[in-house]
């Protein structure tokens, strides 16, 4: 039994009209042809509501791609939920993001690729910058939490403080800058954007600048990429412990690349009420609290910091899902990251050569 | 005290939840107790501080008033700078 989940991360679709050369929805999407109906959605969120969490992440894919939306977010308000709407922006307009506000829209976060417009829409494989420029303009317009998300790899950490400043100029209440983390279509093409150490290291001073400049207008958070970390990050929060996510076909999952680690079997919410999965189902469970650790993180006083990091990024590899998650220094597979590494700072100098995500768009 | 000037109210995407013993924010939720709740729902971008406190000695008599004073201006100070209120 473990307390009731505080967010709930709704994956609406896999559909997108952004090609993201670091998207980390799963490579195969053996499922997409099939999503859950309006009634289906409608009834996960009320169940959210009534298990006692606080949060409801819509997400996708491009969620403005369902044309539910504007039902799915009152549906959310009316069940007690506090609802935040992530998007690339593509697909909305004045009025549409009127309507979501109407309907009980709390916080937006909006994505841009870059500062540069044509940066921005070479990794995005289209032109969207500008539209995302009008989404912001837009979203000013209401009163409603505002966090502009920016992934930054090796080819655009350059323009850091550009970043910054775009979303200064936006005037987001949040910026979140977040290296890419390598699962999904990020996995294929991590040798063209995994950072080096030094320009790494040397985004540090410009993020900690930016935070007192901005004090008290916007807040920065700055996700390092795990693979230069002495530590692993604390994934989802531990697993099983405060999200779940449902994914487009409405499987429940403990976190959304969990399908990489073989042997698991998640609960579909069309035979299960949610409060049945996230106390009884056997993949919640399979790696919350520690009993399932190995050493060294067994014995070691941060498994209840970072709960042994990634399950995915350990099986990705270490070929172990349950073992120390190999970006810790004290991993005994940390050489496997440190291969990868050079690995790709050798190909540094060389043009990118990235494989896009494209998929037919319904 | 003159950082706590003005009238308060809550950041845009922060709100007390139906049941007023959470105040929801963008990262998570904070719950609130004893009189916590009675100050975020005072802070309407209309009351100043010493109307807020005032309001809370109305509701809450025979409390100290400094006390009510200390711990209002703590409380308003740590929302402030948390990002999840501002004067207006």
């Amino acid at each position: 039994m473990s307390a009731a989940p505080q967010a709930l991360i709704a994956e609406l679709t896999y559909r997108c009209p952004l090609h993201c050369v670091y998207c980390s929805n799963p490579v195969q999407k053996s499922d997409s042809a099939r999503e859950l109906s309006t009634e289906d959605w409608v009834n996960i969120v009320q169940q959210a509501g009534a298990l006692g969490c606080w949060h409801l992440h819509l997400t996708g894919g491009e969620p403005l791609l369902r044309t539910d939306l504007e039902q799915l977010v009152r549906t959310g308000r009316a069940s007690g939920l506090y609802v935040n709407l992530i998007t690339s922006g593509l697909g909305l307009s004045r009025e549409r993001l009127r309507a979501l506000v109407e309907a009980g829209l709390d916080h937006i976060q909006l994505s841009f690729q870059d500062s540069d417009e044509g940066e921005a829409n070479a990794f995005a494989g289209l032109r969207a910058h500008a539209q995302k420029l009008r989404v912001a303009s837009w979203i000013r317009e209401h009163r409603l939490a505002f966090t502009v998300n920016i992934v930054i790899h090796r080819q655009n950490i350059r323009r850091l403080e550009e970043m910054i400043g775009l979303a200064e100029q936006l005037n987001a209440d949040k910026l979140e800058i977040a290296n890419v983390q390598y699962y999904g279509w990020a996995l294929r093409n991590r040798a063209a954007l995994l950072p080096s150490y030094d320009q790494l290291r040397r985004s540090l001073p410009i993020v900690e600048a930016a935070r007192s400049r901005a004090a008290g207008r916007m807040r920065i958070a700055y996700v390092l990429p795990d693979y230069h970390a002495k530590y692993p990050k604390a994934c989802m929060g531990g697993w099983g412990r405060g999200l779940m996510l449902i994914d487009p076909a409405g499987r429940a999952m403990p976190c959304h690349s969990a399908h990489v680690i073989p042997g698991l079997a998640f609960p579909s919410v069309a035979e299960q009420s949610l409060r049945s999965i996230w106390e009884d189902s056997p993949v919640f469970q399979r790696f919350r609290g520690d009993d399932w650790m190995q050493e060294p993180c067994r014995s070691c006083d941060r498994k209840t910091a970072d709960f042994g990091g990634c399950r995915c990024q350990a099986m990705l590899l270490a070929n172990d899902a349950a073992a120390t998650d190999p970006v810790c220094s004290l991993s005994p597979h940390r050489a496997v990251v440190d291969d990868l590494i050079r690995q790709a700072m050798r190909e540094s100098d060389r043009q990118p050569a990235w494989v896009y995500r494209i998929e037919p768009v319904a | 005290m003159n950082e706590l000037e003005g009238r308060p109210i809550l950041r845009p995407g922060c709100r007390l939840s139906a049941s007023s013993d959470l105040l929801l924010i963008p990262e998570g939720a904070l719950r609130l107790q004893g009189p916590a709740a009675h100050i975020v729902q005072a802070c309407d971008g209309v009351k100043t501080v010493p109307e807020i406190v005032a309001t809370l000695l109305k509701n809450f008599p025979g409390t100290e008033e400094a006390r009510v004073w200390d711990e209002t201006s703590a409380f308003l100070t740590k929302l402030r700078d948390r990002a999840i209120l501002e004067f207006v």
